[in-house]
């Protein structure tokens, strides 16, 4: 028996549930010699900006307890060098993929949308934990009117699928949420990573020696914080919510959908397991089979039901 | 496309574990596929409950055997000491671009501490290709050389085995005696960056390898990125793929 493990939801269609998160599985084939990248639900690109990135400087990752802190600062190639030498291999590869970008204004992300829907690019997810550089580098995703603005202006010229990849670094996640909503995206992310520092010190010939590393937290950790944030805004939003933070088995994955995700992200599991994501294709699908399950819709009725 | 066919993902048998020195073990692995490497690739070698895996320089490969030098730093090396053979391992590898020597070419090797693990195994295939080299490295005190290599000098900053002092002090040395073409060396960062400084002034190519924090070590979280001057501009490399190993010139040392 076949079993159907495709998402349907408006505009967020998707063969399988599992795919990869923005900034850990590279553009496009980085993975292929541990993941057949076409069997994913999907890949979500490293953030692309207009110009290329060079990021922060010296120490940017560092492990902490359950998971790793990053401040990379989106080194990325720039959106030329990925339309010219990034996407006719994604396309050949025939993979689904989600462009996620970064902007510095709102004028930025517009552009970039353009791009996008230049070039045919089905979809895109807008990382707007970026500092906006007008505002005084406060991110668009943390202030409601900001970010519907942004989102209205991005769906003006993309006609693709829009995803707002949420922040949980905010007040009210449900304001922000509904502010996507409203002004259109087709679903939205969530999270991205929790703000965070991990300082090491030691004590060495008479000497504190300390290592700062500060930026965002990602991995196991952010698990419970990632399904509180789906948990809320699930039950008040009527598009889709993609489940993102710390998933590393199939258990995960259920909590997820049980919580109301409709789609999950795997991040920073990538770089401990490097063929995880295929792994919970195949796990799922193994699931669906053994225990009778037609389609991820039947089983997700039952996980949300009892 | 550049889709890399090696396979990369591995589980491997422990065929062997010894504590070497005080302070160092040497654990040997048995990869069930086969295994190639150059010296300067490295393994990265997952610890359960952590969520980055560890990278460690190969220090050897016999008969698809692969031995890392290891310092017991953390809970990581912590496990990887605790290991028994027999015991099963996952890592990735071989990662990295490694060391290009030219057997035609004399060729001085330093190691500093840990740091002599990828020159001892670049040291095996240059004389497997019959070229010309000499190995110096450089420890804190004697209680810390490894007993299973050999070297063609020592030095210790303590004088209680071999020379007296830092390896640093003998570089100068050892290039107007031994003049070599090339000088390829692995250790802290600040020993790294005198070496090239010292053979920049002898105009002597240097090449170094270096270590950085890593999470993916396959070159896309950016990481462990580090700066490079080429032809006059500054330029990001991640020490995981287009390292670990470098010229020592092209470095924009910190
Ligand atoms: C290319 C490369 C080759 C290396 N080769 C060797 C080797 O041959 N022998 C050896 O003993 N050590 C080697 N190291 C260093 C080794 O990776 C660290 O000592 C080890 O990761 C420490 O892990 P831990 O859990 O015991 O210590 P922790 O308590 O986690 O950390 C101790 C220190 O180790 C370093 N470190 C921690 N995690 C990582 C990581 N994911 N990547 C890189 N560095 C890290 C940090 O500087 C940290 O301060 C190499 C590192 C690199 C990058
Ligand atoms: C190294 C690294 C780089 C990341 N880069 C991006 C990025 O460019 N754009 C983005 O929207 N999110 C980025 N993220 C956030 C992840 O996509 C994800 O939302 C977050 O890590 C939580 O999921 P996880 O716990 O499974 O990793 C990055 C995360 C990590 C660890
Ligand atoms: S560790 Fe990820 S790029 Fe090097």
């Amino acid at each position: 028996m076949a079993v159907d493990l495709s998402v349907n939801k408006g505009k967020l269609k998707l063969k399988n549930p599992i795919l990869t998160a923005s900034g850990t599985f590279g553009y496009n084939f980085e993975y292929a010699r541990f993941v057949d990248v076409a069997s994913l639900g999907g890949i979500v690109t490293k953030a692309i900006s207009l110009e290329p990135r060079p990021g922060n400087d010296w120490q940017r990752i560092c492990e902490t307890y359950g998971g790793m802190i990053n401040s990379i600062g989106l080194e990325n190639v720039g959106v030329k060098k990925f339309i010219e030498e990034k996407l006719p291999f994604l396309i050949k590869g025939n993979v689904n993929f989600i462009v996620n970008l970064a902007g510095a204004s709102i004028d930025e992300y517009v552009k970039l949308a353009q791009i996008c829907e230049e070039n045919k690019i089905n979809a895109v997810e807008l990382n707007v934990s970026c500092p906006n550089v007008k505002s005084g580098c406060l991110e668009f995703g943390t202030d409601e009117k900001v970010l519907k603005s942004l989102v209205s202006q991005v769906r003006a010229v993309f006609s693709g699928c829009l995803i707002v990849k949420l922040t949980p670094n905010v007040t009210s996640v449900e304001k922000i949420a509904l502010a996507a909503q409203e002004a259109g995206a087709d679903a939205v992310s969530a999270i991205n990573t929790v703000k965070g520092l991990s300082i090491k010190v030691r004590y060495i010939n008479g000497k504190f020696q300390k290592e700062t590393v500060q930026g965002g937290l990602s991995g196991k950790a952010v698990k419970p914080i990632a399904l509180g944030v789906v948990n809320r805004i699930s039950k008040i939003l009527d598009i889709p919510v993609i489940g993102i933070g710390g998933i590393y088995s199939l258990e995960d994955v259920f909590e997820f959908f049980a919580v109301g995700a409709e789609a999950v992200q795997i991040g920073t599991a990538n770089f401990t397991h490097p063929d995880i994501s295929e792994r919970l294709v195949n796990e799922l699908k193994g699931f669906m089979e053994t225990n009778g399950f037609q389609s991820l819709d039947e089983l997700k009725e039952k996980l949300r039901g009892e | 496309m550049v889709v890399p066919k090696q396979k990369k993902l591995h589980k491997a048998k422990i065929t062997e574990i010894s504590q070497v020195s005080k302070t160092l073990y040497y654990i040997k692995f048995k990869p069930e596929s086969l295994f190639e490497s150059k010296p300067g690739q490295f393994v990265s070698i997952l610890c359960p409950n952590h969520t980055l895996r560890r990278p460690f320089s190969i220090a050897s490969l016999e008969n698809n055997e692969i031995g890392v030098l290891f310092k017991k730093k953390g809970s990581g090396t912590e496990y990887m000491a605790g290991l028994k053979i027999g015991d099963t391992i996952d890592f990735l590898g071989a990662l990295g671009n490694g060391f290009k020597f030219d057997k035609d070419k004399k060729s001085l090797l330093i190691g500093a501490g840990v740091g002599v693990a990828p020159v001892y195994y670049l040291k095996k295939e240059i004389e497997k290709a019959g070229g010309d080299n000499r190995l110096i490295v450089g420890f804190m005190t004697k209680d810390e050389v490894p007993s299973c290599m050999s070297f063609d000098e020592i030095a210790t900053n303590d004088g209680s085995l071999g020379l007296k002092g830092s390896i640093l002090d003998y570089v100068e040395q050892e290039i107007i005696s031994y003049k070599p073409d090339v000088i390829y060396s692995c250790g802290p960062h600040i020993v790294l960056k005198t070496i090239t400084e010292i053979a920049q002034r002898h105009s002597i190519s240097s090449f170094v390898a270096l270590e950085k924090v890593m999470a993916c070590s396959i070159g896309v979280c950016r990481g462990c990125v580090i700066k490079l001057k080429k032809n006059g501009t500054t330029v990001n490399a991640s020490v995981c793929q287009d390292g670990p190993v470098f010229r020592g010139d092209e470095v924009l040392w910190q």
